[in-house]
Parts: structure tokens; sequence; C-alpha cells
């Protein structure tokens, strides 16, 4: 084999593909990391380097002012909360709701591939516009939800607070746990289709003779499912965990979709607003340097968040999984 | 405890066809025995493995343990041991908890557990292997894993399916003693499944020869092997395999082309004769019955195995054995040789029954 | 308070069947314990009579088993298609109806006239914003396909030094945040001039390493022995990737065009911060379009416009599920 001569041309043809990746990867990420350590950042005035005044460079000073900033400034440890509210509260519900019915489906033959289809649904919809309906279905006035309330002998809420309005037009009690729920099962809802696919795919790899012997061994359907059949399926609930855990630290678009571009009704806004929501606000803020710098900040805090709790996954996955 | 298999039948079928994988078994398996159920692939014998477990509902029959119907038991509920032929540990468990399974199953307090598995195990000889994981085993190794873990819950019957098809031979010989020596020590009735006839009938008590879902015989290996009931099951034991001629009975004499080889009673018909490879009796004249030309002489230590042809013999060679010290065996020559009677069978052209 | 209230009703709900469920088994292994035991001489021995009372039991508990799976996964079901059912009825209202303070559960009278006015709204340029769409999905498709299927050839195919080393960075960078990007990627793409072009939208994203994944599994399944053969045969490897790895891998990179033009017509958050006005997708036409601050949204225009923008994905779905699921399934087999 011509080694030599073929090096090159491999090269060729990860040109493209690496140009790409450089620019829009590899260097973003090292530049959104500088950033967040320059103090007072302009991004308009890239390349006029280092000084004192704003309106003229880029920068003033290395420092982490852009981190003290977001911390005690705002209400960035607010939206912490809500981020981190999402992520412990949505992730275990949906891996072991999806668990059960990944099970549940695995149990039965007829219609089986009907409710499959059904179940993927979520999956190829539109975050912003199913966020949409459901802000509809939980409506205060003429909502899906307050009217089987109602039906049950039920008090009605208000959910989002969007259409409750006193005379200055700020809206009436949105309630934050209220409107948690309906956005924790919105999110629930997105987020059952990936998990229910690939814990089914992984149940129906598991061996039948397993499930064979652990009959002969005299277990029951239960124990069968929590002793041999979770543990078969360590990996794939693993591999969810984590990356569950991930998407739900990044979660913005549910908030939109939901509550409107302001993470929330008027006079609440940013009530239900996430990291992501923030660093995305800074972004299009109009005083320069208060803008990119913090929002390089706070994506530089979630990067390292993620990465914490990732690698906490990762060490008890190495402990409890079985490949 | 004996079982009792009344009628047992299993279909399989699909929207073009249907196939009877079992044909209204009807046998009896007597207790603490060790019974082989012997055949070629596709004869119904795993298939009945399982449904005596439990894993299969038979279309039609009943399986009685004892005097109960437990035909529509699950298999949970059966109190059976089942060793599968691929072993079906539990990966993510230790040979230790693979053994306790059964037991955690039954509700068994946890001190007496572990004594038992520890008791078993020892019986199997991997006692020192508790905290391995399946994956860190031989083959070997884990088929007697799957043994202590199918006994810990002292079933009333062990059932083995092909037990000695994953080993390689040297393996297979001492793993067939083993099965032998557990099954003697515990008294279980034990019920395994085989398609090598040297292994059924080196160790069982009795087998049970199948063949398209119908049983043949059922009997002690040497009687089966001695009195075959039909031409299937005398070309199934044995080896090297029975020699198969094409006959005809006339004047109260079998024949074989020309050669008058025994006497019979039955009347005059086209039948099938078998001789055993040792029913050739050669004397050092090569004076006899039979005629048959010698092609090649395989000297194998205690015996020659003899290459031999024969115009009426149902394949291009036959196979005989003889002692080793009879001279003038040679390669080429034409010989006569006398028939044993009692390694002759004569088989019923049409039906292959045994005639006698 | 309130809330707890509906908290536990829910849980009685998933967990009461659950538990008269398990009852019934328990009790009948202890049954078959008491009555013979767990000790060394009797395990599951079953004489007589008791055998056919635990076959009675065991028929009953396989049916109570069916009743209870499928009445879950029916109230599943529910609860996943309630929003698209409720999209859809809601979308066909009247306006006096859609604001009735009790909703009907079927629009009284069909307005198939919504969907006209939602789209045709002034102030909303519905069609335009699913030109920008088509025009989007479209042009980055393309450009993935030709990156993933060069690099992913190079990956499988070719041997050159550092190879493994720089597919494990590749790697590497599908667990980094997207949001580290794209502070700097808005910052370049403003600096290039691409605010509120079809660029800006494009071109960062024609490398998915995640494809380039999936592909390079497709390719290096191809045996060497069709390579040499090729070679033997005088074709260069430009040729064999494209007349003979391409129409073999062809169920990947359909699978591969779907996601990804489902994919664009999805996207919101990147073509949200670099386009204004005419140059938006439909997603952020959607969201923009019906809110307004004041008073109430015109929930039926609104669920409408939100259905026109859901129902090609759908459609997609049903036929094309296999590729769909098949593809994404993939993704979750690896880690």
């Amino acid at each position: 084999m011509e080694v030599g001569k073929k090096q090159y041309k491999a090269w060729l043809y990860l040109a493209p593909t690496l140009i790409l990746l450089i620019i829009f990867t590899i260097y973003p990420l090292i530049n959104t990391f500088i950033i967040a350590f320059k103090e007072n950042y302009n991004y308009l005035n890239i390349g006029y380097g280092k000084g004192p005044d704003s309106t003229e460079y880029e920068f003033s000073s290395w420092g982490l002012a852009n981190f003290k900033a977001i911390f005690t400034k705002g209400d960035f440890l607010q939206y912490l909360k809500t981020t981190m509210i999402i992520v412990f509260v949505s992730v275990p519900i949906s891996v072991v709701l999806s668990l059960i019915i990944a099970i549940a489906l695995n149990s039965i033959k007829a219609l089986q591939k009907f409710y499959q289809t059904v179940f993927f649904m979520p999956y190829v919809t539109n975050t912003i516009a199913i966020g949409m309906v459901f802000s509809v279905m939980f409506a205060t006035h003429g909502g899906l939800i307050n009217n089987l309330i109602k039906v049950f002998g039920g008090q009605p809420q208000n959910w989002l607070g969007g259409d409750l309005m006193d005379s200055a037009g700020n809206s009436l009690y949105p309630s934050y746990w209220k409107s948690m729920l309906v956005l924790l099962t919105y999110i629930t809802w997105n987020a059952l289709p990936f998990k229910i696919l690939i814990l089914l795919s992984g149940l129906q790899s598991i061996d039948k003779q397993y499930y064979q012997a652990a009959q002969i061994d005299g277990a029951n359907k239960m124990r069968i499912a929590l002793r041999i059949t979770v543990p078969l399926l360590s990996p794939q609930i693993a591999y969810l965990t984590i990356t569950s855990f991930i998407g739900a630290f990044k979660e913005y678009s549910s908030v939109v979709a939901i509550f409107g571009n302001q993470a929330g009704p008027k006079g609440y806004r940013r009530q239900m607003a996430t990291v992501v929501w923030y660093v995305y606000d800074r972004m299009k803020t109009s005083d320069m340097t208060k803008g990119m710098g913090y929002a390089a900040a706070a994506a530089v805090v979630l990067f390292v968040i993620i990465m914490f709790f990732t690698a906490i996954n990762s060490w008890v996955s190495n402990k409890r999984v079985h490949y | 405890m004996d079982i009792r298999l009344v009628n047992l039948t299993k279909v399989f079928a699909d929207k073009d066809s249907e196939v009877r994988a079992v044909d209204n078994l009807d046998t009896v398996i007597p207790s603490g025995k060790l019974i082989g159920l012997l055949g070629p692939s596709g004869c119904g014998k795993s298939t009945t493995l399982y449904m005596i477990a439990g894993l299969l509902n038979p279309t039609e029959g009943q399986i009685f343990f004892g005097n109960a119907d437990v035909t529509q038991l699950p298999p949970e509920k059966r109190g059976i041991g089942l060793v599968f032929q691929n072993y079906a540990l539990y990966p993510h468990m230790t040979v230790k908890q693979n053994i306790l399974f059964p037991l955690q199953n039954l509700k068994v307090p946890k001190a007496e557990a572990l004594q038992r598995a520890q008791k078993v195990a020892d019986l199997v000889a991997i006692g020192s292997l508790m905290n391995r994981k399946p994956k860190q085993l031989s083959g070997g190794q884990q088929q007697r894993v799957a043994i202590a873990r199918a006994l810990v819950k002292n079933p009333d019957v062990l059932l083995l399916d092909e037990p000695l098809s994953n080993l390689d031979a040297r393996l297979r010989l001492q793993t067939r003693e083993e099965i032998k020596r557990i099954q003697r020590e515990t008294g279980i009735t034990t019920i395994f499944v085989t398609h090598d006839q040297e292994e059924a009938m080196s160790i069982s008590d009795e087998i049970i020869v199948m063949k398209d879902g119908v049983a043949q015989q059922k009997g002690a290996p040497q009687e089966v092997y001695n009195n075959p009931v039909n031409l299937f099951v005398a070309k199934f034991l044995g080896t090297p395999p029975i020699n198969v001629f094409k006959g005809y009975i006339k004047d109260g004499g079998v024949y074989i082309g020309e050669d008058r080889i025994l006497e019979t009673e039955l009347p005059e018909q086209e039948v099938t004769i078998g001789i055993r490879p040792e029913g050739f009796e050669v004397n050092e004249d090569g004076t006899g019955d039979f005629t048959l030309k010698i092609k090649l002489v395989e000297y194998i230590g205690r015996d020659k195995s003899v290459v031999a042809e024969n115009e009426y013999c149902e394949s291009p060679t036959f196979r005989f054995i003889v002692d080793a010290d009879i001279k003038n065996i040679v390669d080429g020559r034409v010989i006569k040789a006398k028939i044993k009677p009692h390694k002759c069978f004569i088989f019923d052209k049409l039906t292959e029954k045994r005639l006698q | 308070m309130v809330l707890l209230r509906y908290f536990i009703c829910v849980l009685i709900i998933v967990l009461v069947p659950l538990a008269v469920f398990r009852k019934k088994v328990l009790s009948n292994r202890e049954i078959v314990t008491k009555r013979y035991g767990t000790n060394l001489d009797t395990t599951n021995t079953m004489i007589g009579d008791s055998v056919s009372e635990v076959i009675r039991r065991e028929k009953t508990i396989k049916i109570i088993k069916y009743i209870v799976t499928y009445t879950f996964l029916t109230a599943v079901a529910i609860f996943i298609i309630a929003p698209f059912y409720w999209m859809i009825i809601t979308s066909l209202k009247s306006t006096e109806e859609v604001n009735l303070p009790d909703p009907t559960y079927f629009p009284r009278k069909i307005i198939w006239s919504n969907y006209r006015v939602a789209m045709t709204m002034s102030g909303t340029y519905f069609g335009r914003y699913m030109i920008n769409t088509v025009i989007v999905g479209v042009f980055s498709t393309i450009g993935t396909l030709i990156t993933t299927v060069l690099s992913a050839f190079a990956f499988a195919r070719l041997n050159f030094k550092g190879r493994d080393i720089l597919f494990t960075v590749f790697l590497a960078t599908m667990m980094i945040p997207g949001e580290m990007m794209v502070i700097t990627n808005y910052i370049t793409v403003s600096r290039l001039g691409w605010i509120n072009t079809y660029q800006a939208m494009i071109v960062p994203f024609w490398v998915s390493v995640f494809y380039i994944y999936l592909l390079r599994q497709n390719f290096k399944q191809i045996p060497n022995e069709l390579y040499y053969a090729a070679k033997v045969d005088g074709t260069g490897d430009f040729q064999y990737l494209l007349k003979i790895m391409v129409p073999i891998a062809m169920p990947t990179l359909i699978t591969i065009t779907i996601l990804k033009l489902m994919g664009a017509w999805n996207s919101y958050v990147w073509p949200n911060l670099v386009t204004e006005g005419k140059m938006r997708l439909i997603t952020n036409g959607l969201r923009t379009a019906f809110t307004d601050d004041q008073g109430r949204s015109p929930y039926n225009l609104q669920m409408a416009a939100t259905t026109v923008v859901t129902a090609p994905l759908l459609f997609i779905f049903i036929f094309l599920r296999k590729y769909i699921m098949r593809g994404v399934s993939r993704s979750g087999i690896k880690g």
C-alpha cells in the first residue's frame, strides 16, 4: 500500500469538513472561553484591542468581572434554580416513565407497532409549535385542562398567567410552581419518544433465553423486570440519563414556546427563564458591555456545570452498568 | 416422581404451512432415572423438553408430574430445573448470584440459601468460582454453573437441552460422566436431549428415540440397540452404523442376492436387511454364506475395520469389524462370511418395521 | 394545597393498579409456599386440586395483566395525542367558540377559512417564511451530505496518519453544548456581514459529526474485498465512493436527509438570532406572529398556523417512519 501518496488525498477529502469544523466549532469553543474573561467586552470593536473606553476598545482588562456580574447582579441565580428544577425533576420522571412504557410495549404483541408510532410522534414536531398548543390547552379561560378539572369537581387554576389581567394590563396570579408544572409536563411529553425508542430496541435485543431461564428459576414478571430486564438494559438507561441531563441543562425552546420570548407573561417577565435563555438574552442586548461578555461567562458556567454532572453520571454508570 | 406424557402433540402453524413437531407422544418417564431423548434435528425432542418445562404450550395432550396434571401450569410454578443449550447464565450476575436467584424467588432465607448454593456448587465442582462473572468462565465451567443453578432448588425433574454439544471432544467425555454421577447422587428424574447416539447410549438408563415428532422406541440402550423396532432405530444407533442390504425371503430362507444367509419362518417377500458391523464372522479360509469383496482394510489396533462391497448393499460400500488377529483379510479378496443371526435384522420393505 | 392534591391523585391513579396487581401475585405465591414450605424436600411440587386452583388464578392474573397493560398504554397514548387533537379542533373553531369559558371538544361549526386568514394575515409572511425554510433546508442538507460523505469515506476507507486521533477529536466535539459555540458564531456571522442572509442559517451547520459517525459505521460494513476488486478493475477512489459506496449506503443517506430536513423545518434558536423580519423561518414567524401583549391571542388562528407548521412533518413521519426511527435509534446503541 502506498500510504505515503494517499496521505494528502485523505486530507483533501476531509478539507471542507475540517475548515467548517474549525471555523464554527473549535475556534468558537476556545473563543467563547476567552471572551468570558474579557471584562467590559464589546464585540463590535473587535480588533481594537484592550483599552479603557469600551466605545472604542474591545475590552478593558482581563479578569473575572463578567462572572462576578452575573452572580451578583440580575437574576442569574434564579435562572439557575429554574434550570436545576427542570433537570432534577424532568429527567428522572421521563427516564422512569419511558422505562415502564417500554416494558409495557414489549410485553404486548397486538397493536405494538401502532402504539410505538403514536408514542414517537412528539419527536417529529416543532418544539415551538406544540409548546404554543400547550399554552392554549392550559389557558385559564377555555382551556382543556381547566375544563377537565372542573368536570372532576376541582378548582380551575391560573396556570400560565397570561390571560387574566389587572387594569394596568399586568397578569394576575401567575404562580411559579403552576407554570413550572406545565413546563415540566411539556418537557416530559417531548422527552418520552426518544427514550421509549432506545429502550424498546434495547429490550428487543435481550436474548429471550434469559427470560425463559428466569421463568424456570421461579421468578414472576415483577422480579424478572427488576432483576433481569433492568440490569440488562442498564447501558441504555445510563446513556439516556447522561444525555437527558445535558439536554435538560440546555432547555430553552420549551420555555419560549409556552411563555413567549420574554419567558413569562406581562408583568412577570423572565419568570420561567433558564440559564440558556439568559445567554441569548444577553446576546441581543443593546448595552454592549453587559452583553456578549456576560453571555460568554454564563455559557462557561453552564459548560462547567454540565461537565461536572456528566462526570458524576459517568462515574455512577461505571459502577452500576453491566455490559 | 415420574412424568407421564399423554397424547402430547405440538403443532406449529402459520398461514401457509403446518408442522407437527411432536405427534401424539405417549410415554412414562420413570422416577429417579436418567432418560435420553434421542433423534436427529427436527425430530421434536427439544420441543418435547420445552413442553415438559412449560415454556411451550402443547396443542393437544397432557403432562402429568406424578398425579398432577401440570399441562396448563406456568413454568415458574412447575419446580423443574432446566439447563439450556447455551447455558443462559445471567451475564450481569456473578456465579453465586446466578445460583442464588432461584432460591431468592422461592423466598428461602439468606443463610440457608447461601449454604445450599455452596453445597450444590461443590457438587458440580465450581465451588471456587463463586465470585466470577459468566464471561470470565470457560464453556465447561459455565455449563456446570447452569447445572448448579438448575439443581439448587431441589427440583423433582432436571431437564438438559443438548448438554454436550457445545463442548469440545475431551470435555464431552468428562462431562457426560459428571452428569451421570450427579444424577446418581441426587436421584432426580432427569431427561436430556441429544442427537448424539453414543452420548445417549453411554449414560442413559433408558432412551427414547424420536423421528419427525413420533416416538419410535423406548427402552434401555442395550435393548434398543439389540432389538430395534424399525429400520430407523437400527440405523440411528451404533457406530459404525448398521449396514443395509436389499434382500428377499424364499423357501424359509433369507437371501441377499444368491446368498442364503439365514433361516426364517417368514413368508416370501422382498425385505430390507440390516446387519451390524460386528455381525460378520470371518474365518481364515474365507468361507461362509455371504459374498463380499474386500476393498480396504483399516487396522485400528484391537480390531480390523474392513470396507467391503456387495452389489445388494444400499450404499456403494459397507463396513464390518473383525478381530485383528484374523489373517488373510487383504484388499481385493473376495471372501464369504457367516452372519450372526442376532446381529441381523429383517425389515418389511415398505413399512420398515422389524420382522425378525 | 391545591397542587398537592393533584399530585396525589395522579400518584394514586398510577400506583393503585400496580398495587392491586402485585397483591394478586403475592397472595398466589404465599398460598403455594405456605402449603408446601420452602425447605429442602418440597419445592413447588403440587398435587391434585391445588394445581387447578393455581392454574385458574394464573389465568385470571394473565387477563388482569393484559387489561392493565393496555389501559396504561392507551392512557399514555391519549396523553401524547391530546395536544395534536386539541390543536386541530381549536384551529377549526370560530372566534366566538374559541373564546368560550368552557371549551367544546369538537367544533360546533368547522371554519376552514381560519387557515386562509392565518396564512395571509398582514404582518405575517407565512408564504415567505415557508420558502425561506425550504431553501435553508435544501441547501443545508446538500452541504451536509457532501461533507458527511467525503469525511466518512476518509475515516472509513482511507489510511492516514492521525486518523484515529482525529476521529476521537471529532467525537469529542459532540459532547460540547452548542451554547458555547453560539456566541462566537454569532460574532463571526455578523462580522462576515451575513446577518439576515440565507448563508448564516445554512453554512454553520454543514458539518454534523453525528452523521459522519453514522455513515462511517455504514461504510465500514462494506467489505474490503469490494474495494480491492474495484481497484484491480482500475477504479479510482472517488469513483469507488460515488459508484459503489454511496449506493450501498443509500438507506443511511436517506435517513440523514430526512433528519436534516426535519431539523431545518424545526429550527428556531439560531435563525431567531441571526435573522429579522422577512428572512425568518416559519418557527420564528409562528412564535411572534400571533402573540400580542394586549388582550387575548386569537387562539384559533394561532392553532391553524401551528397545524400548518406541524402537519408536513407528521405526514413525512407516517410514510417514512422506518427511516426516521431507525436512524434515531442507532444513535443510542453506542453512546
